[in-house]
């Protein structure tokens, strides 16, 4: 008779505990539609804009169109691609454009993140702004700004004359010209990313090194690199991306020949006329861009820290 | 044996504040010295300039007679404990206290020697290849305290090491540190906001306002005989009460008792656990409430001219709301002009 009350008890909490795990549920279940269908717009938004014309454009690619107008499967396109010498320069001109602006954005933005980071005065508030600039300005006026500086008769060319110097050989129209302004174009993003990164590392883990006697070399190689591999993969990454298929900098301070692959694709696909072969290099260009994307997930990933 | 000197140390910011005003301290060889003061008094400035983190705009620091005052805190022979752990969080806790060594190019051997003999002396044997992230507060605080000790600093700086843990734990490590802090004898400066902390652990508080000392003393000294009103207020319960002294007795709010000092004004002070009360019909002070704590309780009593003061007693069951009683304090101070002129 005593021992009744509790199973009673018990009962009746587990039905209370039963409804609120429904009523927990099922404004879960709300979320999750309602999440779902703000992941389904870019979801969407990214199959119809760079999946779609992928899967549409490899099968052309592999397209061989006879005379008659039949069309067979063949490797062609990229058999051409891949022996000529002409496409191949492109090809490499943009892989060495690519590696170098990415080494000179790390050489210069770290040391200007850096600073920004642990300065806090008036002329940081300035630099800051100064590197944040390029981003609010269109690349093709970031292009005639660099040729009235340093093509040939710009100002420096002027100033050098001025003091009765030799001209300088203009980087324009070489393959400098690209480095030069695909560098400037991207110094802003790989700044911000990297002072991002750099707000994560704390004032007393720098102090705590410097405790234990760590001079400004060692804090920067053992304690803020370490915690910053993500924002310099991050960055480095967006930099490649984007330098990899550039267009605009390229075409207009780049030389003709070897050209870099943006332009060229422009060039077979407008002045040649040859769409199959233009597609087959933004494939390729596209395979490249895959290989820097997984590269940088799988460093992502592993570097991952709570 | 190593000796900290610090001679009138002043820092000025920028902007004018004055958080440290000519400071001055000699903390002794094994001693543990801890810095109390309300928010904003400057220990933490004061202790910085010590680390090296803050440049002193005056004064001298020394070490053992070495001059430390303008080296950078690479180059100085202490370790500090920062509030926030600060542990270096890509690093499993072994590196985090081998660091130090391999820059001072340790052997290995003579690194992992020294790292499990102080993750045995903070309780943590075993806890070398933890990531931070995996170890409790309290855990992560006592290895940020064993990477200082790891490098056998001359002077161990600790900066409200405990101010974001819970209260028993906050119990615990304060004396987990003080036994270390002894059985090494490491002379330590320790800043903590709370009484009870610096009351527990110092050999003396140095008791801080403004930047200035108020009063160094051993922590008996500094509750039983406080020099100041504002020691008097901070460190443990005290009523103050501001009054008037005329011709030996002090006047206030119904209150009248011997005080032998010259007429003028006066404040009060009286321990709570040193006031007797007593019953009384028409008394001095009404009981307002009474607070039972098991081990003792605490009687808020009611003074006219809205004055309210505190009185410990063994038996709270004894008194209670509305009931009338008699004050007799079994001992006074009386401060003027911001010192102490009197105590019985
Ligand atoms: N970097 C700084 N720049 C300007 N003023 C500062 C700086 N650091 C501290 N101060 C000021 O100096 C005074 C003392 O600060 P400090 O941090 O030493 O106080 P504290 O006693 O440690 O306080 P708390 O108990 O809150 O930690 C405060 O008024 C503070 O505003
Ligand atoms: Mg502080």
């Amino acid at each position: 008779m005593r021992r009744e009350p509790r199973p009673k008890r018990s009962q009746y909490s587990m039905t209370e505990h039963t409804a609120a795990t429904v009523s927990v549920a099922g404004t879960r279940r709300g979320r999750k539609y309602a999440g779902l269908f703000l992941v389904a717009i870019p979801v969407f938004l990214v199959a119809w804009m760079v999946i779609w014309p992928i899967l549409t454009a490899i099968p052309r690619s592999l397209m061989q169109v006879g005379t008659d107008g039949s069309t067979s499967f063949s490797f062609a396109n990229y058999q051409f691609f891949f022996s000529d010498r002409y496409s191949l320069n492109n090809l490499t001109v943009t892989l060495w454009t690519t590696m170098v602006c990415a080494a000179l954005l790390l050489v210069i933005c770290l040391p200007l993140a850096l600073y920004l980071r642990f300065t806090s005065n008036r002329i940081a508030a300035f630099v800051q702004s100064l590197a944040i600039f390029p981003m609010f300005v269109p690349s093709i006026i970031l292009s005639y700004a660099f040729i009235r500086v340093l093509g040939p008769n710009g100002t420096v060319d002027l100033l050098l004359n001025g003091v009765g110097l030799p001209r300088i050989r203009s980087p324009y129209l070489t393959p400098w010209g690209p480095v030069i302004g695909l560098v400037w174009d991207n110094i802003p993003l790989t700044v911000l990313i990297l002072v991002s990164g750099l707000g994560a590392v704390s004032n007393a883990t720098i102090e705590a090194a410097r405790d234990v006697g760590a001079r400004r070399l060692a804090i920067l190689w053992h304690i803020i690199l370490p915690r910053i591999t993500n924002s310099i993969l991050v960055a480095i990454s967006f930099g490649v991306l984007g330098i990899f298929s550039s267009f605009t900098l390229p075409y207009v301070l780049g030389p003709a020949a070897p050209e870099m692959m943006g332009p060229f694709m422009q060039r077979t696909f407008r002045d040649l006329q040859n769409p199959p072969m233009a597609i087959t290099q933004a494939v390729i260009t596209f395979a490249f861009c895959i290989v820097f994307g997984l590269f940088y997930i799988r460093s992502v990933a592993k570097n991952r820290t709570p | 044996m190593s000796v900290l000197k610090i001679s009138s140390v002043s820092k000025y910011f920028p902007g004018g504040t004055k958080a440290v005003d000519s400071f001055s301290l000699d903390v002794a060889d094994g001693e543990l010295v801890c810095l109390l003061g309300p928010s904003g008094s400057g220990k933490s400035t004061l202790l910085r300039m010590v680390g090296g983190f803050e440049d002193p705009s005056s004064g001298l620091i020394t070490i053992d007679g070495e001059d430390i005052t303008h080296l950078p805190p690479e180059r100085r022979p202490t370790g500090m404990v920062f509030q926030s752990h600060a542990l270096w969080t890509h690093m499993n806790v072994f590196d985090n206290l081998a660091f130090g060594l391999k820059l001072r190019r340790t052997g290995k051997s003579e690194i992992r020697e020294k790292v499990e003999a102080v993750l045995d002396l903070v309780g943590l044997a075993g806890y070398g290849e933890r990531k931070t992230h995996q170890l409790s507060g309290g855990q992560q605080q006592r290895v940020a305290l064993a990477r200082s000790l790891v490098l056998e600093p001359k002077i161990l700086l600790l900066d409200e090491p405990f101010a974001s843990l819970d209260q028993h734990l906050r119990e615990r490590l304060r004396e987990e540190v003080r036994d270390i802090q002894q059985r090494l004898k490491i002379t330590t400066l320790f800043v903590t906001h709370g009484q009870d902390e610096a009351l527990s652990m110092a050999d003396r508080i140095v008791v801080m306002r403004d930047g200035r000392t108020e009063q160094i003393d051993r922590p008996d000294v500094v509750y039983r005989n406080p020099q100041t009103p504002f020691v008097a207020g901070f460190i443990g319960t005290m009523n103050l009460i501001d009054g008037e002294v005329a011709h030996g007795r002090f006047h206030r709010a119904g209150l009248s008792l011997d005080l032998p000092i010259s007429d003028g004004p006066a404040i009060l002070a009286m321990r709570p656990e040193a006031l007797d009360l007593s019953l009384a019909d028409q008394g001095q002070a009404v009981v307002h409430r009474v607070t039972d704590y098991g081990t003792h309780g605490l009687v808020d009593l009611d003074l006219p001219e809205a004055i309210r003061v505190k009185a410990m007693v063994d038996h709270p069951d004894r008194f209670s709301t509305g009931q009338s009683v008699n004050l007799a304090p079994r001992a006074v101070a009386a401060f003027r002009d911001g010192r102490q002129v009197f105590r019985s």
